[in-house]
């Protein structure tokens, strides 16, 4: 089984040299590990938090401080009839030297009934485990049987980490066969969130749990569970992402895990990390890693290699194959001998020593860092025209020339220096060169930058007439501050080198510079509101207003004049229902206008519309009958009468109708 | 030329007066008091300003509304039109005048504002 194993965990590391594997984002740090330990230190107040607590540090490698009070308690706190009581009893006490739980007949036939198809898996488990850590002899093929018919039944997750759990404990003889295959079930059923986490949606918990019983049943089985490197790594990342726990439970999932993780026969996740930034310089050459497992215990066993170093930018390599030295727990290499230039450096380093090694190839990136020395720095004073030579006068860092310079419009100012690697002379080009001059008297402060050319020899040139505007015409003495500043410079310089007189032309009155105001009271804002629109004057409002109602007075003189009344108004309910719904409808229009919305007007509405609607068919249909029967007996007596009387046929409807229309037409 | 022009329209009133019965002069009358009403609303717009545009949008369409619903009533009640309007009753024609004027004033209401 072993040259089987190692044949394929070479296959495992070397397809992981060919692909770019993951590593860890998150972590347990030492604060961390320490802060897991006192949660699970805290005094307990029962069974259930007693083995949360006593298990827990167990797994953390750290012993109970009094093993007998702890024995006492869970001894005086156990219920021999409740099997969780024997679960937590039994697996803490198993947790704590010479503590031994006295077991009866009775308990132990408690126990193995508990074993059937009847009970939860959590009821299967804790039985189980409690039988096995009291020393009592199970049936390990029922137990299994009684498992499958648990997960077939219910196929939630819990249920079945609690299977692998259980099946962990049982003999290596039963068939776990089909219960180790649910590891891979299980893991298909992790979401991925973007690449980096993969965790169960029930939670943290839930996820932890599977990582320690999945390990816990591979080791006891001894086959590799079947979990890629990246899903390992995202499972380390998505349990250790969490750094306060909520409930006791859920830090003794995550001690489990992290046990599991940092102790298992297969895959132990490799956390590498820099001891403090990872910056060299000369007077800090060496680069010093950390190289633990999850719980923040270093591996000294493993053999640290930096594969190759090289620069951000050229990526051409400074190193390769380089060791790391083991030195009190911390792996260190002098980077420093290597002559780096200043600057960034890509690092891959590898970890190798053992074939459990997860995550074992890390990219890291270094920053060098040098001391930067002004060489050179002349400081003259040019004619424009160039009818004289230029005076130039050396300064040496960090002294300052004594003699001021005086430049007017006709004549520039110029600087010239050079930047190099204190110790090895390499010329240097750093983020930030500024040659600043404040004026002493005014305060007002002008800065320019210093470019280089070619030859990484700084240049800068003032020339008065030019600048005029920057410095507001103002002449003086202006102090000369050389500033420099970069990432990678240990000492950053801030050098009066000189000062400088300048006059200008056309020198406006000297006016004191007033200190930029911004942090001075504003003048307040108004707020002009808007302007209601220009209404008419009311007078030629109410005239148009009488206007336009007067064509009513109109109407209802024509209609006198014709003669139309409503003589024909029959007296039955249904026209004084219709008439009632018909004024009402319009008085629900009015108060539409002042008052309602669109849809309590449709309320109201349908109510009162249905009603004037059943009641004007009805009066409706009693007219039509009426013209109806009307026009018969005028057909009839037409016809008695002979064909001089035709013309009543024509206008049948005259009489009856103008007034049905009266009826209608004062809308 | 304004001779004949004269001659027509009187021949026209007269004609009119005698020949159209009372009902649908009714709704004649009706008609010019709609007429006059949009008339005085678009002179105030046009005279003083479109102020609150939204109400004289309403009341303009009131009126067009009222208009054209009335003309409607009038040719399907008209009896020289019985032919035209074989399924359709007068009182249906006015049970529909009434429905759609509803629908015109639940309109007009919500604009005016």
């Amino acid at each position: 089984m072993y040259p089987f194993e190692g044949l394929f965990s070479l296959l495992v590391l070397s397809m992981v040299l060919e692909t770019q594997a993951l590593t860890p984002t998150h972590h347990l740090t030492t604060t961390d590990v320490a802060r897991l330990q006192a949660v699970l230190s805290q005094p307990f107040t029962d069974l259930k938090s007693a083995y949360y607590s006593v298990v827990g540090l167990s797994k953390l490698g750290i012993l109970v401080a009094d093993a007998d009070e702890t024995c006492q308690f869970i001894k005086s706190n156990l219920d021999p009839s409740s099997v969780e009581s024997l679960f937590y009893a039994a697996e803490a006490s198993q947790a704590l030297s010479g503590c031994e739980i006295p077991v009866s007949n009775d308990t132990r036939d408690l126990l193995l009934a508990t074993v059937s198809e009847d009970s939860t898996a959590s009821q299967i488990h804790q039985s189980v485990s409690a039988l096995s850590s009291l020393g009592l002899p199970l049936a390990s093929q029922e137990v299994v049987s009684a498992l499958k018919a648990r997960i077939s039944k219910e196929d939630n997750v819990l249920t079945i980490i609690l299977a692998l759990q259980t099946a962990s404990r049982l003999s290596q003889q039963a068939e776990l066969g089909d219960i180790l295959e649910e590891i891979e079930d299980l893991a298909a059923r992790l979401d991925d969130l973007s690449g980096v986490y993969l965790q169960f949606e029930e939670g943290l918990e839930t996820t932890a749990l599977f990582v320690s019983a999945a390990y816990a049943l591979s080791d006891h089985v001894d086959m590799e569970p079947p979990l890629k490197e990246d899903q390992v790594i995202q499972l380390v990342n998505s349990i250790f992402s969490k750094k306060s726990w909520d409930s006791l439970s859920e830090a003794f999932s995550v001690a489990s895990a992290a046990e599991s993780l940092s102790n298992n026969r297969f895959h132990v996740p490799v956390i590498v990390s820099a001891q403090g930034p990872a910056a060299i310089s000369h007077s800090q050459p060496f680069l010093r890693l950390q190289v633990t497992d999850v719980l923040c215990q270093p591996l000294s066993s493993a053999s640290v290699l930096v594969e190759s170093a090289s620069t951000s930018s050229s990526k051409s390599a400074i190193l390769s194959q380089a060791p790391f030295t083991l030195r009190d727990e911390v792996f260190e290499l002098n980077f420093m001998a290597s002559q780096p230039a200043s600057g960034y450096y890509q690092f891959s380093v590898a970890i190798a020593g053992d074939s459990r090694f997860v995550a074992n190839h890390v990219e890291l990136k270094v920053k060098v860092s040098t001391r930067v020395a002004i060489n050179n720095m002349d400081l003259s004073v040019v004619d424009k025209d160039q009818s004289t030579g230029p005076k130039t006068t050396r300064v040496e860092y960090p002294t300052k020339a004594k003699a001021p310079f005086m430049a007017d419009s006709h004549q520039n100012f110029a600087m010239a220096f050079q930047l190099v690697d204190e110790t090895t002379g390499v010329e240097l080009t750093p983020h930030q060169t500024f040659v600043r001059l404040h004026n002493q008297k005014t305060g007002q402060e002008v800065v320019f930058v210093a470019e280089p050319d070619s030859k990484n020899l700084y240049k800068f040139e003032l020339d008065t007439t030019e600048r005029k505007t920057e410095f507001d015409s103002i002449s003086g003495t202006y102090a000369l501050y050389l500033m420099m500043g970069d990432a990678t410079l240990e000492n950053p310089i801030l050098w009066n080198v000189a000062d400088v007189v300048l006059k200008f032309l056309d020198e406006e009155a000297p006016s004191t510079i007033q200190a930029k105001t911004l942090y001075t009271p504003k003048p307040e804002i108004q707020h002009l509101f808007r302007e209601p629109e220009k209404k008419p004057p009311t007078v030629v409002s109410n005239a148009f207003t009488a206007l336009v109602l007067s064509p009513f007075l109109l109407l209802l003189i024509l209609w006198v004049k014709l003669g139309a009344n409503i003589s024909n108004f029959t007296l039955s309910p249904s026209t004084f229902l219709f008439h009632i719904g018909h004024a009402a409808m319009l008085g629900l229009m009015y108060v539409y206008w002042t008052h309602l919305n669109m849809f309590q007007t449709m309320k109201y509405l349908a109510i009162i519309g249905s009603l004037t609607f059943l009641a004007g068919n009805r009066m409706l249909a009693q007219k039509a009958v009426k013209r109806y029967t009307y026009t018969q007996k005028a057909r009839l007596t037409a016809h008695k009468a002979g064909p001089q009387t035709k013309k009543l046929s024509k206008e049948p409807l005259a009489p009856i109708s103008k007034n049905l229309f009266f009826l209608g037409a004062t809308e | 030329m304004s001779n004949s022009v004269f001659s027509v329209i009187s021949r026209f009133v007269e004609e009119y007066r005698s020949s159209t019965p009372n009902k649908l002069k009714v709704i004649d009358a009706y008609l010019l008091y709609i007429l006059l009403t949009g008339v005085f609303q678009f002179l105030y717009c046009v005279l003083v300003g479109t102020f609150p545009f939204n109400s004289f949008l309403s009341g303009f369409i009131a009126c067009v509304g009222s208009f054209i619903l009335a003309v409607c009533l009038r040719i399907q009640i008209n009896p020289q039109n019985k032919r035209d309007f074989l399924t359709v009753s007068p009182e249906r024609a006015f049970a529909d005048f009434l429905f759609a004027h509803t629908v015109l004033h639940l309109v007009v209401v919500n604009f005016v504002g």
